[in-house]
């Protein structure tokens, strides 16, 4: 992870996960095992006085964002930082070695998408900073209990593109796969990994039959109904400017009901990663041609508000009545 | 970014993905136009990119313009000249078969 990106933007990790689910222990391994390289930290509590600072010594840098949420309160202190950081990049000579990545670590209460929002937002930081990735701990003791009662917990399960279930060797294996097949439910597009203070746990194959957990409905949930998975498949020959129209205007008019959005589309350039969170849209991402390419022309919409097949038709209407290019 | 207009304020809107060089980008950029244009006629709106002005043009048939600097904008645009969203979920939208 050391190679220089092609555009010279720093790759931004978004670290989350409910209250007490791990997020410090596994950077903390992470950190000492050397997985992201060098790497600045940006650790968000939102109690007065930090702790977690203390236990990152080993960090390349370490910037402690304490009293206030950086996706509510403390997110105008988030985008200072971050600007700061973007502006030392550009004071470094040239030849001096860079700066590759940044690792958000957000309390517990932070909403990732309100975060992906507020950095995509800044003319400044968005210059220099891409997101790379949402990683979300999970805690396999109190996960579920979580998502029975939290809307935090769901949303943030929702916003991840990869989960990690922590303390797995805590509870029986049914209940661990309880959990995974439920968090599957909510958020098929993630990948899932497990990992006990940090080092990896190989997991098993989670079976296709495998039942989640119904989750009741939440009071501040409205009537629009539960978020439920649709997958719509794309023609490999699609023109990329109408697709493009129509995710956008879908976006502006359902992207409050549209939790998450993703998938990789063929396009002219090559395949296209492609990923929103709410209303925000991640850069997509040209991904290297690789053997294994059956997701392709696969992309996964988390909302609620439509029919099941509303969404394939809306695409198929919407790029039909329009000309080829 | 120009410090007269600001443009472009990002490194590109996620819309434009795809196109690398200048010249595809201008295509694309007409491309996008006609097609946005196409979607608009039957809501009372025009969309017109020629390529000089940096955004899309948005323009009601009553003659009132606005230049947009991407896709998003124009469709906030839209909604505040039409009252509501373009929405292609619209049920209306769906079953006009």
């Amino acid at each position: 992870m050391t190679t220089d990106f092609a555009d010279g933007r720093m790759r931004l990790t978004i670290l989350g996960g409910y209250l007490g689910s791990g997020k410090t222990t596994w950077l903390r391994h992470q950190l000492h095992v050397g997985s992201f390289g060098d790497v600045h930290v940006i650790v968000n509590e939102a109690a007065e006085t930090g702790v977690d600072d203390v236990l990152l010594k080993s960090a390349k840098g370490l910037t402690l964002l304490a009293g206030g949420c950086s996706c509510c309160t403390g997110r105008q202190d988030l985008i200072t930082a971050l600007r700061t950081l973007c502006d030392q990049q550009s004071r470094d000579a040239r030849d001096a070695p860079r700066l590759q990545r940044i690792v958000l670590e957000t309390s517990g209460l932070a909403d990732p998408a309100a975060i992906l929002a507020a950095i995509q937002g800044d003319p400044v930081v968005v210059n220099h900073i891409v997101i790379d990735q949402t990683i979300v701990v999970v805690d396999a003791l109190h996960g579920l209990a979580q998502l029975q009662t939290e809307p935090l917990g769901r949303r943030q399960i929702g916003a991840a593109d990869r989960l990690i279930i922590s303390k797995g060797d805590a509870v029986a294996a049914t209940d661990l796969t309880l959990l995974r097949a439920t968090l599957r439910a909510l958020n098929p597009s993630a990948a899932q990994s497990a990992a006990i203070l940090g080092a990896p746990q190989p997991l098993a194959d989670l079976p296709e039959d495998a039942q989640a957990q119904p989750l009741p409905p939440l009071s501040d949930e409205d009537t629009r109904g539960a978020i439920f998975p649709t997958r719509i498949t794309i023609d490999p020959e699609i023109d990329w400017s109408a697709f493009a129209l129509w995710l956008s205007a879908l976006l502006h008019a359902r992207g409050n009901d549209l939790v998450r959005v993703k998938g990789v589309l063929p396009t002219p350039a090559g395949r296209l990663l492609l990923q929103t969170v709410r209303k925000v849209v991640q850069s997509p991402e040209i991904l290297p041609v690789q053997a294994n390419q059956t997701e392709d022309g696969t992309i996964v919409f988390l909302g609620r508000g439509f029919g099941p097949e509303d969404l394939q038709k809306s695409l198929r209407k919407f790029t039909r009545s329009r000309p080829s290019p | 970014m120009c410090n007269a207009c600001g443009n472009p304020a990002v490194p590109g809107h996620w819309t434009e993905a795809g196109a690398a060089t200048p010249g595809d980008r201008l295509r694309a950029r007409f491309h996008r136009a006609g097609l946005l244009d196409k979607v608009l006629r039957p809501y009372g709106l025009t969309a017109h990119d020629g390529g000089v002005v940096p955004g899309i043009q948005l323009s009601t048939l009553s003659g009132n313009q606005s230049i947009l600097p991407d896709l998003t904008a124009v469709w906030a645009e839209a909604e505040r000249l039409l009252g509501r969203p373009i929405d292609p979920l619209d049920p209306a939208f769906l079953n006009d078969d």
